[in-house]
């Protein structure tokens, strides 16, 4: 290396003065002692880079990789659960030729096990970062407040998406092989992963709103699945009571409070036209746009959150 | 119980952020009840659909689970329980205290509104409100003692409590009968069934087996997590 210092490291500390800059005549000049450490001397990546690196080490991190394995029972374990309706529904496929899980409906059905999973990992992806407050550090780097935000968003998205596609995946890959009676059903398999988007962006984007309010790793879970709770507790309470009126319309509205009954009603069933996987009917006609909307403004307003939470936490 | 203990406990429970969702859960139920009795659905029937699906279904848990780890698993989560367990101080009293503050905290955060709720509804017909305040006291009670046992085992315990409270209780219990047997719910309604003469509220747990598994789960997380406190060793978990 050319620029190993002249003095061997570990030997007599002579200050050496860093560059020949302009200094002042007088008073206390700094300097920067050059003990011998290594330099760094490899290519410099940028801000792109760096951002994926943080979104790879954050995914990394959310399924418990690089962590102890203490830390990777919960996600996989999780992950499991997902797999297994898609595993039964193969079995049950391949012995006695009948489908045993949906495609779109596979998110609403397994809507507590994705709860769960973005309550017990979101915390994860930003409260450690805010609780040992080492957002300065971050910051200080090429990577800005939008970046890192982005690349904390993506991290849980490509998570909850994994979470949804592989087990819709596997069903539709066995549904192949099986070979069933009939086309298969391709267009009901692109619905469901268009859903899975959806699905992921919308709870990624809440869940890590919601639990970057709280530095506290417990705290952040509870808040989390305690609002998803409550959203789906409300939705069905309150369509249950318009639906013991008769008030069928407003019944669908009430089910839009629950986000996968937003997002099924905007993505397979509004955009691709499949059957609704709620117990009642969505509202139709502006009823598809008012989802659509709806899950817009709320991706957009958790985000609007986070960037004012993350311009506050990193000016501390 | 050891004054300066619950105090501390107490100030970490209400005084920060947690105070606002141990608040959000019982105004969501309060804010229901209005709304139903404004549309006309205030029947009898409704409201203990009401009760059981929400009250006790979702609030009771989740007060339990927020409160019960609540006064423990922070402390554990950043260290600063060394100084308490550092202290002489019988460890089983730590737990009770602490438990104590727990049970204080669902209790009034949770019985009182189930009360005011199902009271809105339909006053103190057929013994609904106060059946199921009892049911929300015993059950999260019980909840509370659970989740700080847990609390004290496991550095994850609010994510293995909601896959207990959502999981097993929710989905495991309404497809198959015999997981009801080991639920805190069903054990809460059976509770409730006893006081109320409901004919829309129907449990299938006797209740001698509820009331003899509420108290030995209450007694025995106490008493576990005052053994645990015992052999307690703070280990680096990432």
């Amino acid at each position: 290396m050319s620029d190993l210092p002249a003095s061997p490291p570990g030997g007599p500390v002579n200050p050496v003065p860093h560059g020949s800059g302009p200094r002042g005549p007088a008073g206390p000049v700094g300097v920067i002692h050059d003990i011998g450490y290594r330099h760094y001397d490899g290519p410099r990546l940028g801000r792109g880079p760096a951002t994926v690196a943080l979104a790879v080490h954050t995914l990394r991190g959310v399924f418990g990789l690089g962590r102890p394995a203490r830390s990777k029972i919960i996600p996989f374990a999780l992950f499991g659960i997902m797999m297994l309706p898609a595993v039964v529904s193969i079995a049950v496929m391949a012995m006695v030729q009948q489908r045993a899980m949906e495609y779109t409906p596979y998110a609403t059905i397994m809507q507590p096990v994705l709860a769960i999973f973005l309550a017990s990992q979101s915390p994860y992806a930003v409260a450690p970062d805010l609780r040992f407050r080492v957002l300065p550090l971050y910051l200080s780097r090429p990577v800005g407040l939008w970046d890192y935000v982005g690349a904390k968003l993506a991290a849980m998205a490509v998570a909850m998406f994994t979470l949804l596609a592989v087990p819709l995946t596997v069903l539709y890959v066995g549904e192949l092989l099986v070979d069933m009676p009939g086309p298969p059903q391709t267009s009901e398999y692109l619905a469901g992963m268009a859903g899975a988007v959806g699905y992921a962006v919308l709870l990624a984007s809440l869940g890590v709103a919601i639990a970057s309010f709280t530095p506290r790793r417990g705290l952040g879970v509870a808040s989390v699945i305690a609002l998803y709770l409550l959203a789906s507790g409300v939705s069905t309470v309150v369509a249950a009571v318009m639906e013991s009126v008769n008030d069928y319309a407003a019944a669908g509205w009430a089910w839009l409070i629950n986000p996968f009954f937003l997002v099924d009603a905007a993505i397979p069933v509004g955009l691709f036209g499949t059957e609704p996987a709620a117990p009642g009917a969505y509202p139709t006609g502006v009823g598809v746009a008012a989802a659509i909307v709806l899950m817009l403004a709320l991706i957009a307003l958790s985000m609007v959150a986070l960037i004012a939470r993350y311009r506050k936490a990193a000016s501390r | 119980m050891n004054g300066v203990i619950a105090g501390i406990s107490y100030r970490a429970l209400l005084g920060r952020r947690r105070i606002w969702l141990l608040v959000l859960l019982p105004a969501v139920l309060l804010a229901l009840a209005v709304l139903l009795r404004v549309i006309g659905a205030d029947g009898e029937r409704a409201t203990v659909e009401l009760m059981r699906t929400f009250a006790i279904g979702i609030m009771l848990p989740l007060l339990g689970l927020i409160a019960g780890t609540g006064v423990i698993a922070p402390e554990i989560d950043d260290g600063t329980v060394i100084h308490l367990l550092a202290k002489p101080i019988s460890r089983p009293v730590i737990a009770q205290t602490k438990f104590l503050v727990a049970a204080s905290v669902v209790a009034l955060f949770a019985t009182v509104p189930t009360f005011l709720a199902a009271y809105l509804l339909i006053g103190l017909e057929s013994g609904v409100a106060s059946g199921f305040a009892l049911a929300a006291l015993v059950g999260g009670v019980a909840y509370a003692a659970v989740f700080m046992l847990l609390g004290v085992i496991t550095r994850h315990a609010v994510t293995i409590g909601i896959a207990y409270a959502v999981i097993w209780e929710g989905l495991v219990g309404n497809l198959v009968p015999g997981a009801r047997r080991f639920s805190v719910q069903q054990w809460a309604q059976t509770v409730a069934d006893q006081v109320s003469s409901s004919f829309f509220l129907s449990t299938e747990i006797a209740l001698g087996f509820a009331a003899t598994a509420l108290l030995v789960v209450t007694v025995g997380a106490v008493a576990w997590a005052g053994l645990r406190l015992r052999s307690f060793s703070l280990t680096g978990d990432e």
